[in-house]
């Protein structure tokens, strides 16, 4: 434990000793699956998972509003006493009991189930669940500049967890099952399932894959369809009327995109800078710390900006609304800004999610406050700005492209923006990059000691493939009908050692020079080569695929056909273990930056 | 090394009864969940819907004391407490447009519309903000849908003064036939009382259907033989239809009812000069055709000699340009004026009149308009051309 980052979890028990503890459930199910039953099992244990997980994220908006209303009272201005009280105390309470009961929940929610797929095997304590649960509800309700969706998040990751581990399922399964359950958690806090199932494909699996995939398809819906039950199926934002009418407005969002990029990279680094800062200083200001945060965060609000308190939906759904000047609109993306960094930096427990929607969508109310000035002819509201930016704070700060475009189309229900939203996106997305190489999760992450995959540069790795390390056909090969005489004398000028033999009948075999010449010698020369061949075929490639999978057979066999695609028995060429050594060797596999 | 979980399957229980067994607690655990979050969620709401329908009342005091920013931030929390309130819904949307937040007001209204499009209430409202936007088929769309759709109670009543809202937002739109329109389908819907006929007639008037009007006045009438208003209107409407007699008549009851009412008093005078100056009224004898048309004819000169004097023209002289020729005119017709005694003389009577005729028009071009026998020449002129 002591060897651990403070905000990872303990590993399992049962990897610590290798005995695991046998539950009730697990002793009913603990199951040598096979592979036809263990698949229909794991959907429906996803439904499950979903069911929980909707169920906690009810829970927990609740708890949020309730401690919202006692602290801080039902309407915005709710005067000094509350406004700077209440997350100064709050802030101490949380700040106790994430050093002295919940040490795992300091940081990000994703990042903690990445580590859980990529470490600890699947193993997300439920304990982590619990505590993420209360905290993240005082500090969220007490006005700490926080969002419930990456708690939400873990939440459901950590009900996947515990779900399978008391059920005792194959460490592959485990794995798999956080994402799962962060996939149930996301959506159940989004209210919209298709992003949250993108963005665990995107930022925590990495991957596509048939056999997790309609896992957590399938619990991301359950988890919605429960909150939607209780909660009501009412998208988070009342979305105004927007239309996109004439292509030249793209610009406009084109420059949107541009701000944004440039407003992540600020966002990012300030949580890069201050976060490892605050957190090398003496252990006993850790327990002053987000009290401080709270305190300025506080005085915020008491000065005029209570808006930036909390997770602030309510005041994203006013500013597609026009209800603020493009003044008020930018001055409230700074403080968010300003108040998220303290707040996250300070370890208090709580997700970025909401605060990078609500600076999205200030900021592009702003922005597009200021452009209807210069130009009065633009069609598109304030609230279609907010609403695009929304989803350029989401492409560059989380760095999640795919997601971000499909979030804005599941809140606001309209694809008449879609264009927009994808134009600016991008260009938010490629400015973060350029300007802030590691991403802020991956930021985190290394902030935190661990080095977890990163999936944006996964996605920038270069792929060797066979035909990037193959070499041409050779020049002789060699028919199976010919007799072992003419095959031995043919195979002389060879380079290799080994003979490719094309059969008649499709496939391909090989045979070594020494084996031909001991036949010959042995008086068998006048036998077809296809009659003392044996009968197993040789395995072979395409072009296309990649390095790792000629791996695979390399060492079984010295020498691989690589044929085409449309005609198995046309050869583009071999490969070899050496070959395949070599290229891997010599290859920059690293993306740039 | 065989793991602890390898050596058990000799101990375990055959496949499918245990996961049955699995799924059975699972679903046991879903429902126990399920339950306890319900009981969560109905105390919460019933303890939010509290606190929204506390901040609701404060609003409604501040919307109604014109503390609209305040009423605003009380609708808009209690919105967050009960978010699919309509009642509040409509609310905040009212305070917004009151306080000139159409766009917003708008996005509520059009959201409760969609959830129930035949409600009048929320249609009437988006009426409204269509009013305050000018825009004229969006209101008249939502008044229709208001004036259709399903109140909640005195639909009748409900729907006639949402009718007749539109006809007054019409009416300062100068719509004019979609006003008349309106305000035929809604005359004859109208119940037996006084006061909305007479409401209807006068709408009529403004719309410039005087016969509808007319028409709305004696149903009035007939409903309340003395009312006053009616009268009068009715006076006045027959008037403009040139129903000289008919006004007389209802003008002249006005006062009776009414001595203090002097716009009536001052119309009946006129329409008494009218009639007993008009030489071409039907069933008077020759003498008093003949007396009639020589008094227009003085009445004329003199308002020509007032006109020219007030303009400190001489007649005389031809520089009093317009006003010398009918000068003119009038001096050499004077002398035929004994002719009239003729009995062969026919023409000379609308030779006498379309010189009045003329003097009155030029000398209310110059000399602004006329007033007392000059008004009630002018009157004659105007209805001797309309036939």
């Amino acid at each position: 434990m002591a060897d651990l980052p403070p905000s990872m979890p303990a590993p399992p028990p049962s990897a610590a000793n290798g005995t695991p503890e046998l539950s009730t459930l697990g002793r009913l199910s603990r199951i040598t699956f096979s592979p036809r039953r263990e698949e229909p099992f794991f959907l429906l244990l996803s439904i499950f998972i979903g069911i929980f997980s909707g169920l906690a994220v009810v829970c927990f908006r609740l708890a949020i509003d309730w401690t919202s209303l006692a602290l801080l009272g039902p309407l915005p201005h709710s005067g000094a006493l509350r406004l700077l009280g209440a997350p100064v105390v709050v802030g101490l309470l949380v700040a106790v009991l994430v050093r002295q009961v919940f040490p795992t929940i300091r940081g990000s929610g994703v990042n903690q189930t990445k580590a859980a797929l990529y470490i600890y095997n699947g193993y997300i304590p439920l304990r982590s669940a619990v505590g993420k649960f209360i905290c993240c509800a005082l500090a969220i309700g007490s006005g700490q500049s926080l969002g419930p969706e990456d708690p939400s998040l873990q939440v459901g990751a950590s009900i996947a967890s515990a779900l399978g581990r008391h059920l005792e399922l194959s460490r592959e399964r485990l794995r798999l099952l956080a994402p799962v359950g962060a996939a149930a958690g996301l959506a159940a806090a989004f209210n919209a399932p298709i992003s949250a199932v993108l963005f665990v494909i995107e930022e925590v699996i990495g991957r596509w894959s048939a056999g997790i995939l309609g896992a957590v398809v399938l619990a991301a819906v359950a988890s919605v369809v429960i909150v939607r039950f209780f909660l009501g199926a009412e998208a988070l934002f009342r979305i105004p009327v927007t239309a996109f009418v004439r292509p030249a407005e793209l610009i406009a969002y084109t420059a949107l995109g541009l701000v944004g990029g440039v407003a992540c990279v600020l966002f990012a680094k300030g949580i890069g800078f201050l976060r490892p800062r605050l957190r090398a200083l003496p252990g006993w200001t850790l327990y002053f710390q987000t009290a401080a945060a709270g305190l300025i965060i506080g005085l915020m609000g008491w000065l005029g900006a209570p808006q930036v308190m909390g997770a602030g939906y309510s005041f994203m759904d006013q500013a597609m609304h026009d209800q603020f000047t493009w003044k008020m609109l930018a001055i409230l993306a700074a403080l968010k800004i300003l108040a998220t960094t303290l707040s996250f930096s300070t370890g208090t427990p709580g997700g970025m999610f909401a605060p990078t929607l609500f600076v999205g969508a200030m900021l592009g109310g702003a922005v597009g406050g200021v452009e209807r000035i210069f130009f009065p002819t633009l069609m598109g509201s304030t609230g279609t700005y907010a609403l695009v930016g929304m989803g350029v704070l989401f492409a560059g700060f989380l760095r999640a492209p795919m997601t971000s475009v499909f979030m804005v189309l599941e809140t606001s229900g309209n694809y008449a923006i879609i264009l927009p939203v994808i134009v600016a996106n991008t260009v938010a997305y490629v400015v973060s990059r350029s300007l802030q190489k590691t991403p802020i999760l991956d930021l985190l992450t290394r902030q935190d000691g661990l080095v977890l995959p990163s999936l944006e540069e996964q996605r920038d790795e270069v792929i060797l493939r066979v035909e990037d390390a193959m070499k041409p056909p050779p020049t002789v090969v060699l028919d199976a009908d010919i007799s072992i005489a003419e095959a031995e004398q043919r195979s002389q000028s060879l380079p290799h050692n080994v003979v490719l033999v094309q059969m008649q009948l499709g496939g391909w075999r090989s045979v070594s020079k020494a084996d031909l010449a001991r036949m010959v010698k042995e008086g068998k020369g006048d036998l077809t080569l296809g009659s003392v061949l044996p009968k197993q075929d040789l395995p072979y490639l395409y072009p296309d695929l990649s390095l790792d999978m000629a791996l695979r057979h390399v060492n079984q066999v010295v020498l691989v056909p690589v044929v085409n695609r449309a005609d198995l028995r046309k050869l583009e060429g071999v490969i070899t273990r050496d070959d395949v050594l070599n290229r891997y060797q010599s290859a920059d596999l690293m993306p740039e930056g | 090394m065989i793991s602890v979980v390898e050596a058990a399957p000799v101990e375990q229980a055959p496949l499918a009864p245990r996961l049955s067994v699995v799924l059975i607690i699972l679903t046991a655990i879903s429902v126990a969940g399920f339950v306890l979050v319900s009981h969560l969620v109905t105390r919460y709401r019933a303890n939010t819907k509290q606190i929204a329908w506390h901040l609701f009342q404060r609003g409604v005091a501040d919307a109604d004391a014109g503390n609209l920013v305040g009423a605003l931030d009380e609708f808009r929390a209690a919105l967050t407490y009960d978010p699919g309130n309509s009642q509040y819904q409509l609310s905040l949307a009212r305070a917004l447009r009151d306080s000139g937040r159409l766009s917003e007001s708008q996005t509520y209204l059009l959201s409760l519309w969609e959830r129930a499009p035949q409600d009048s209430t929320i249609s009437l409202a988006l009426a409204r903000l269509a009013v305050r936007q000018h825009a004229l088929d969006t209101a008249i769309r939502y008044y229709h849908n208001a004036i259709y759709g399903i109140w909640d109670r005195d639909a009748d009543s409900n729907r006639r003064h949402t009718r007749l809202e539109l006809i007054q937002f019409l009416l300062e739109e100068n719509a004019l036939p979609q006003a008349q329109a309106e305000l035929l389908s809604l005359a004859q819907t109208l119940p037996p009382d006084p006061e909305l006929h007479l409401q209807v007639a006068a709408l009529f008037a403004r719309a410039g259907d005087q016969p509808h009007a007319l028409a709305e006045f004696r149903q009035v009438l007939h409903l309340d033989r003395r009312n006053h208003a009616a009268l009068a209107g009715a006076g006045e409407t027959a008037f403009q239809l040139r129903r000289y007699d008919l006004a007389q008549h209802f003008l002249k009851t006005a006062v009776e009812t009414d001595s203090g009412d002097a716009p009536s008093q001052q119309l009946l005078g006129t329409v008494n000069l009218l009639l007993g100056s008009d030489p071409f009224r039907p069933r008077i004898s020759d003498a008093e055709r003949n007396r009639r048309l020589q008094a227009a004819f003085e009445q004329a000169g003199h308002r020509l000699q007032s006109c020219a004097t007030s303009l400190e023209l001489d007649l005389a002289s031809p520089s009093a340009n317009g006003l010398h020729d009918l000068s003119v005119q009038w001096n050499e017709l004077k002398p035929k004026l004994r002719q009239l005694r003729s009995a062969g003389e026919t023409d000379l009577p609308d030779i006498i009149m379309d010189l009045v005729s003329t003097i009155e028009q030029k000398t209310a071009q110059r000399c602004g308009p006329p007033k007392g026998m000059d008004l009630a020449l002018s009157l004659i002129s105007h209805q001797a051309e309309a036939e």
